[in-house]
């Protein structure tokens, strides 16, 4: 199956509410979708967020890597439709065969073509070291593996079929003082919510966690994400007063860097650690491991570059008897919290699952159906062909800020 | 604080920053163009077309306090009492007067139906109906609260900027009449749904805060408005705004 057509869009979708972490405070998604379209008329959907503090990756370079690097290689191709569903395990070592091969037609590193599609701004605002492209062939991968499921009436869930159902979202508080925290926490008690995860600063994180405890209970997990604002000292610390709370996991407490300096927190605090800006690459997650730093590995699709790359760090991450939580990209849209469903839904094991705020949290969704979890964090499984979501191309021409168009 | 005073603060912030609004201030100042206009027209029309199937899930969950009057309400809006006026036909008379064609009025009565589809199929985030009750019952009396306040500037508003006929305008006209009446009954209805349902303090305020938690006025009326490159994004400041009054 040949791809004719792409539409790259970037997105600005407004929030309900500022979202707020150690980094920066975020009031738009800045997603971008892409759509494609195959010679048989069949059109697909995935999404990018691009992180400059994360992959390095903005949404400019981002663009400017799509449109200039991954279409010319995607229109070389004449993807293989996905092999048809059937339970037994050689069918699904095939239908993980067919993931990676779509994820292995998408290059890695910038090509030598001419850029033909100039995206103001991308030397300017691109970072100085962009770590993977993983955002954007994260977008490219879904866009694909969603097309071509849906040329094959075919759900992604074939490819990865569910083992639990409904699956259960956490709550994540981010850092707006503890008045507003605590209003959130009470929020997501009315809820129902069983998890939550605090983003913390390093400024008031004691006195916001047991305002945070008091306000929610003892029943409801929680665990904490500092963004890399701490250092190995400070992290330490930060654990050793925090612990008393029944704290479940410390996320990213120091920033990316060498997986000793996590080890010696790992090794030192009463808290598990939780990688996830350290965790990109395969590479990051084999280096990690064999520094024993962390316990848990957060995963990203978006971050990690997609379905077949997320799915190969997992594994390893399962041999190497590590936790995982299905994590998202703050104001993602239906189409990646539908790939990280399906991801969550699949796992052997995960613990946690973040995601699918959907209209909790922007102020629109892309998808004609509501994607958001319900009471209880719980969300059904999605059936319907490809990624399983619907997307609305008018309230994507709406909220688009920067479109560009590809063909043959 | 009483219930009262909690719930008359949560109503007064979101109208006090409605009315500050650049949206609201742009309407009624005239600087809104007459497409913008329309689509404001369109959207409140949407809005308030299924009031009367509101009120009927309203009276259901009611308090036997507050029945009657909420039983009142719903058939006042179906021009099934005394005055006989059928508000969802002022609003069709008032889409019709702005010159929305056939197609336009059908997109219209659409938009308005599946707002009460999605009220059915979105995920519910509460646990039982008597906390989604609450939640309902709270929107539809800040519209009242608000209504009483603003109807007839948005009335006036319209006559000068778009020159509609007063005739047509009588939706704006008769609220701005019987919602002074409707604001104090939707507070003392409150009251009683909180005595009766037996809701905590701390279980209301939580509730007013997950309703209120973005402007109820800006994103029904102005919400497919405007978009990303203007307004929109004054939406989410606006959010931040309101947050920071609270």
């Amino acid at each position: 199956m040949k791809i004719t057509a792409a539409t790259l869009i970037a997105l600005r979708i407004p929030f309900v509410e500022a979202f707020t972490h150690s980094i920066r405070a975020r009031r738009y998604s800045d997603s971008i979708v892409v759509r494609i379209e195959a010679e048989d008329g069949t059109v697909g959907y995935g999404e990018a967020v691009a992180r400059p503090y994360v992959t390095g990756e903005t949404v400019a370079s981002c663009l400017a890597f799509m449109a200039n690097t991954l279409w010319p290689a995607v229109q070389q191709q004449d993807y293989s439709l996905p092999p048809l569903s059937d339970t037994n395990d050689a069918d699904e070592s095939m239908s993980m065969n067919w993931v990676q091969e779509i994820a292995a037609t998408l290059p890695t590193q910038s090509s030598s073509i001419q850029n033909e599609h100039d995206c103001p701004d991308a030397d300017e605002t691109a970072s100085p070291t962009v770590v993977a492209w993983n955002a954007a062939r994260a977008g490219w991968e879904l866009a694909l593996i969603d097309c071509l499921l849906k040329a094959s009436e075919q759900s992604l869930s074939s490819i990865l079929p569910p083992r639990r159902s409904p699956i259960t979202y956490s709550g994540v508080i981010t850092a707006s003082g503890i008045e507003q925290a605590v209003k959130v926490a009470k929020r997501f008690k009315q809820f129902g919510i069983p998890h939550l995860k605090v983003k913390v600063t390093g400024t008031d994180d004691r006195p916001l966690i047991a305002a945070i405890r008091e306000a929610v209970g003892p029943d409801p997990s929680l665990r904490i994400d500092g963004n890399g604002a701490y250092t190995v000292e400070s992290a330490i610390a930060t654990c050793e007063k925090l612990a008393e709370f029944n704290i479940d996991s410390a996320e990213q407490l120091i920033p990316r860097g060498a997986p000793a300096d996590l080890a010696v927190v790992q090794a030192a605090s009463p808290i598990p650690q939780m990688v996830d800006e350290s965790l990109i690459t395969l590479e990051d997650a084999d280096a990690l491991i064999e520094a024993r730093a962390c316990q848990w590995f957060n995963l990203r699709i978006s971050k990690c570059g997609g379905l077949a790359q997320t799915l190969a760090i997992a594994q390893r991450a399962e041999q190497a008897g590590l936790q995982l939580q299905v994590g998202c990209q703050v104001g993602e849209t239906a189409i990646l919290s539908a790939a990280g469903r399906h991801l969550a839904a699949w796992l052997p094991a995960v613990e946690f699952v973040e995601g699918s705020y959907g209209k909790l949290l922007l102020a629109q969704d892309v998808s004609r159906s509501p994607i958001h979890f319900g009471h209880h964090g719980h969300a059904p499984l999605l059936t319907q062909p490809g990624l399983g979501v619907s997307v609305n191309d008018d309230i994507l021409n709406t909220y688009a800020h920067q479109v560009i168009s590809l063909s043959n | 604080m009483t219930i009262r005073t909690l719930v008359e603060t949560y109503y007064n912030t979101q109208v006090r920053a409605f009315a500050q609004s650049s949206h609201f201030q742009r309407l009624v100042s005239g600087q809104l163009s007459t497409r913008d206009i329309d689509q404001f027209i369109f959207n409140l029309c949407q809005a308030h077309l299924k009031s009367p199937q509101i009120l009927a899930f309203l009276y259901s969950v009611a308090p036997p306090s507050a029945a009657a009057t909420l039983q009142h309400n719903m058939l006042e809006e179906l021009g099934l009492d005394d005055e006989g006026i059928c508000h969802p036909d002022l609003l069709r008379q008032l889409a019709i007067a702005t010159g929305f064609d056939a197609q336009r009025q059908q997109a219209l009565e659409n938009a308005a139906q599946e707002q009460l589809r999605t009220l059915c199929t979105d995920p519910l985030m509460f646990l039982t109906i008597k906390e989604l009750g609450l939640s309902v019952l709270l929107e539809v009396t800040c519209f009242e609260w608000m209504l009483s306040q603003l109807s007839s500037h948005i009335g006036q508003a319209l006559n000068t900027h778009r020159q509609l006929s007063p005739e047509s305008l009588e939706w704006f006209t008769h609220h701005s009449e019987v919602d002074i009446r409707h604001a104090e009954e939707g507070v003392v209805a409150v009251m009683d749904y909180v005595t009766y349902y037996e809701i905590e303090a701390d279980e209301l305020e939580t509730i007013l805060d997950i309703t209120f938690r973005e402007n109820i006025f800006i994103k029904r009326y102005f919400g497919s408005l405007a978009n990303v490159k203007g307004g929109r994004i004054g939406l989410a400041q606006e959010a931040h705004i309101l947050e920071s009054a609270r």
